[in-house]
């Protein structure tokens, strides 16, 4: 029992991360129905800001958040201007091989800066850890939930209470209406792209602290991005968040139960399953 | 005799009907018009009947089978052909290739196939074109393509969506004589068409829709005079 | 936009055109390089080149004929290499028996991915190919006993090929790959071609230009679509045994990893997908750049020239990592021909001629 609790916290814990990564994954397709094959590499970016701040500034990952944010939203909205706007029409294997060459581009770009070398931010907590109900919880990634909690809860604010957060929402349900409406489609997609881009920069600095951090890393969480995102329905900003979370406790539980090794195999299987029987995502409604 | 039968057929789409116990035949031979507004769920009608979704309830009859949840290239096998509204011509591939495929519906043989896809350019008098990508055509000679193309399957009821729409006077006449040519062959139509004049020249019978339910069904002289279809639909284009 | 009837006639009646006699004569000359070129480095060059041109037309089929974007073909090249090499190694049988293997293995996993996959349309389709190939990439990590997990296996030493005791080739130089190479290109090409002249090719196309009106039109998406993809995954399976038994070592990373996916697309992208000429063309292209970046071919070229010094820090930049740099001009690469050449630098040649005559008309 203590094992299974123990393994659930720390999905959890995990999981509030990988809903961080697929939120911003949904928004971007919700708003511009693309498939952003770039978005761990973005996150991979993530990592590396904090990694540097960190060794060069002397900045704890997650006070540099805060730097992290607003570079990483500018970032994206940087991508999107020069490179995704000009596919928005295009054939949606364009905007995924579009997406694959600039994910190429920026993994290749970091490891002819950095190398391939695998590099570990250590903090003075990186390996502390405390106890709650006989349950050891890691500190930095408990400090990281919280944080996690927090912008989710921003961002479920932006989106329901701000006029910006209305219009993105407006333009992801139809974005010929939202034109109609006088929406600047243009704009939402610009601040959709920079939005998702620091939803994923800050994934990346929040678990830097407790993972290795190398050029190659963002495939990897690309592809969790896209499985989170389709067991919660693209375009759902509450089933991506839903979504990291089953994804979190399945790893970890799939790490337990059978083996580290095959952990990453039960995510891709539960993908398929999903895909094959409710493609419409675990939230939503099945198709007429 | 009738070569189509439509039993009680209902269409839901999460709580809404497009389509409500619509119920009538089409006989051998004859051509049946389909009217009514905009959103009486015409195109949803030729979507069940023609397999592209099952219906929620009721049945389809088409020579005496149930055609229910058959994939829509049985159904094209078994002899109903279908156009789209919307014209969907294989848009990278030249004319003769499009009709091409239409006709290899019915033989393996590029040979036989290229064939019977010449015959049907000439039917529609596009063999000047053939050698063009279908892509680049213009809209009246997309839609000769698209009816070029069904009639390569051989069908023996073609349902035609609205293959009139976006044409000027002249290229309409044309597909009207195109529609009674057919006819002529011996194959059964079903057309949706908002040109009522046309719908009224070429049709036997005619089934009127409005929000999903048969109005009514007669012949063109009993359709036009029907209370109930001026009321509901001619009436607000015809005055 | 007006394609000459009279010339697509001649293409679609008779086999026999300048074409086929152009492709004669080219294979000709390319079957007798190696008695002419004794340089293994020249060899290998081409060797290289020929896998990638059978990697592109294996991946044509199912992508650039019939628009199902696969990018995850690593999943048959590395089913191919894997079933080969532990043949091999673990029971000795022969790799062209483990090649004929590796063919039945690639063909079942695509059919599980076609009964899974086809049932869903344009980026589901991406996604669940990607994910059966990172399932199979795991697992050959994963099931050490079997694959020798992330160390790989490395192939010994080849058997002889003989028939009736005579002993054909010891594969002791690289001219039997050669052959091999070239006759696999042949083979693929052979294919492609007979499928284009085929009830086969008209019904793939047809699906990639639109589902719906194909469905309507009689043709079976599911059954084309799995014989699309178990043609192409058949075929890439054999370029996946070449690789292995030709550079005798498989790891999961470079036979099955994301990378390799996306590589074989690449070459249909970059050469002009649908087409036999572009994987032609687009290996052409890849090829020699990443080997050139490899072995800093470019980098001394670049000094040569006298742009860059050697000896000044930008040099010392240069020759330490352009080696390394083949993945990042990969994807400048796929970035410059979405935006710029959507039809590949085939069409954009193409383009470039016809606006010039154009011009002079």
């Amino acid at each position: 029992m203590l094992v299974f609790s123990q393994s659930l916290i720390s999905g959890l814990l995990i999981g509030g991360v990988y809903a961080l990564i697929g939120i911003g994954l949904t928004i971007i397709f919700g708003v511009m129905r693309i498939i952003n094959f770039a978005h761990g590499d973005i996150m991979m970016i993530g990592m590396y800001l904090t990694y540097n701040l960190f060794t060069l500034a002397g900045i704890d990952p997650f006070v540099s958040v805060a730097i992290t944010i607003p570079i990483m939203f500018l970032f994206g909205a940087l991508l999107q201007k020069v490179f995704i706007n000009r596919v928005l029409n295009a054939l949606p294997q364009n905007q995924i091989l579009l997406t694959i060459g600039l994910g190429l581009i920026m993994s290749n770009t970091m490891m002819l800066i950095f190398t391939s070398d695998y590099q570990i931010l250590t903090t003075s907590y990186s390996s502390s850890s405390f106890r709650l109900f006989h349950i050891s919880i890691s500190q930095p990634l408990a400090i990281s939930f919280v944080i996690t909690a927090g912008i989710t809860a921003l961002l479920y604010w932006f989106f329901m209470k701000t006029d910006t957060g209305q219009a993105i929402r407006a333009t992801a349900q139809d974005r010929d209406a939202a034109q109609l409406m006088g929406i600047n489609v243009k704009r939402m997609s610009i601040i959709a792209f920079g939005l998702g881009s620091s939803l994923a920069g800050t994934a990346g600095a929040l678990i830097s602290p407790t993972y290795y951090i190398f050029p190659q890393i963002g495939s990897t969480f690309t592809l969790k991005a896209f499985v989170i995102t389709v067991l919660g329905g693209m375009g759902s900003i509450l089933g991506a968040t839903l979504g990291g979370i089953l994804i979190g406790v399945a790893e970890s539980m799939g790490a337990v139960y059978i083996s580290s090794g095959w952990k990453d195999v039960v995510v891709f299987v539960l993908f398929l399953l999903v895909l094959v029987f409710k493609p419409s995502g675990l939230l939503g409604k099945s198709r007429a | 005799m009738a070569i189509l039968e439509i039993k009680h057929v209902s269409k839901f789409f999460g709580g809404l009907a497009a389509n409500s116990d619509v119920s009538f035949e089409v006989a051998q031979g004859s051509i049946m018009g389909l009217i009514g507004p905009n959103g009486a769920g015409k195109t949803t009608l030729f979507n069940c009947i023609t397999g592209y979704y099952p219906p929620s309830r009721g049945d389809v009859i088409f020579k005496g089978n149930r055609m229910n949840g058959l994939q829509p290239d049985r159904v094209c096998k078994l002899g109903m052909a279908r156009t789209w509204q919307k014209v969907r011509p294989l848009a990278k591939m030249t004319v003769l290739d499009n009709v091409m495929v239409g006709a290899l519906c019915r033989t393996s043989s590029l040979k036989a196939a290229r064939e019977i896809a010449m015959e049907q350019l000439h039917v529609v008098r596009m063999e000047h074109k053939a050698g063009f990508l279908a892509g680049g055509l213009p809209i009246g000679e997309r839609k000769k393509l698209e009816m070029a193309r069904v009639l390569a399957t051989t069908p023996e009821l073609l349902l035609l969506d609205e293959v009139m729409g976006g044409l000027n006077q002249a290229e309409s006449e044309e597909i009207i004589n195109l529609i009674l040519d057919i006819k002529k062959r011996g194959v059964t139509q079903m057309v949706i068409e908002h040109d009522m004049k046309a719908i009224m020249r070429i049709s036997d019978r005619i089934v009127v829709l409005t929000s999903g339910e048969k109005l009514t069904e007669g012949t063109p002289e009993e359709v036009v005079t029907n209370q109930q279809v001026i009321d509901a639909y001619l009436g607000e284009s015809h005055t | 936009m007006a394609i000459n009837t009279k010339e697509n006639k001649a293409a679609g009646g008779s086999f026999i055109t300048t074409g086929t006699v152009l492709s004669l004569l080219a294979l000709l000359a390319l079957a007798s390089v190696p008695s002419v070129v004794s340089s293994p480095y020249t060899l290998h060059l081409m060797i290289l080149l020929f896998l990638s041109t059978i990697m592109g037309q294996s991946w044509n089929l199912i992508g650039g004929y019939t628009g199902q974007y696969s990018v995850g073909h690593a999943a048959y090249f590395g089913a191919g290499a894997y079933t080969t090499m532990i043949l091999l190694q673990h029971f000795q049988i022969a790799p062209w028996y483990g090649a004929l293997a590796g063919m039945g293995v690639a063909l079942v996993v695509g059919l599980v991915v076609g009964s899974i996959c086809f049932r869903l349309r344009g980026p589901y389709f991406v996604l669940a190919s990607i994910a059966v190939a990172e399932i199979l990439r795991l697992s050959a990590m994963n099931l050490k006993e079997i694959t020798n997990g992330a160390e790989g296996i490395l192939a010994t030493d080849l058997p002889p090929f003989s028939i009736g005791g005579t002993v054909i080739t010891d594969f002791s130089t690289k001219v039997p790959f050669y052959y091999i190479g070239l006759g696999l290109v042949v083979l693929t090409v052979v294919v492609t071609v007979a499928v284009q002249h085929s009830k086969l090719g008209y019904y793939f196309q047809a699906i990639r230009e639109d589902q719906d009106a194909a469905h309507s039109l009689g043709i079976n998406l599911s059954l084309y679509k799995n014989l699309a993809l178990g043609l192409s995954a058949v075929l890439t399976s054999l370029a996946g045994s070449f690789y292995a038994i030709y550079v005798g070592f498989v790891d999961p990373p470079t036979v099955l990893g994301l990378d390799i996916s996306v590589q074989i697309v690449l070459i249909c992208i970059i050469g002009g997908i649908g087409t036999i000429y572009g994987p032609v063309v687009g290996s052409l292209v890849l090829v020699p750049l990443s080997e050139g970046l490899r072995s800093n071919l470019i980098a001394s070229a670049i000094f040569e020239t006298g742009i860059v010094s050697e000896s000044s820090p930008v040099g010392n930049f240069l020759k330490e990592n352009l080696a390394h740099a083949h993945a990042l001009i990969y994807g400048i690469l796929v970035v410059v021909v979405i935006l710029f050449m959507p039809d590949g630098v085939l069409g954009f040649a193409k383009k470039l001629v016809s606006k010039r005559k154009g011009g002079r008309a």
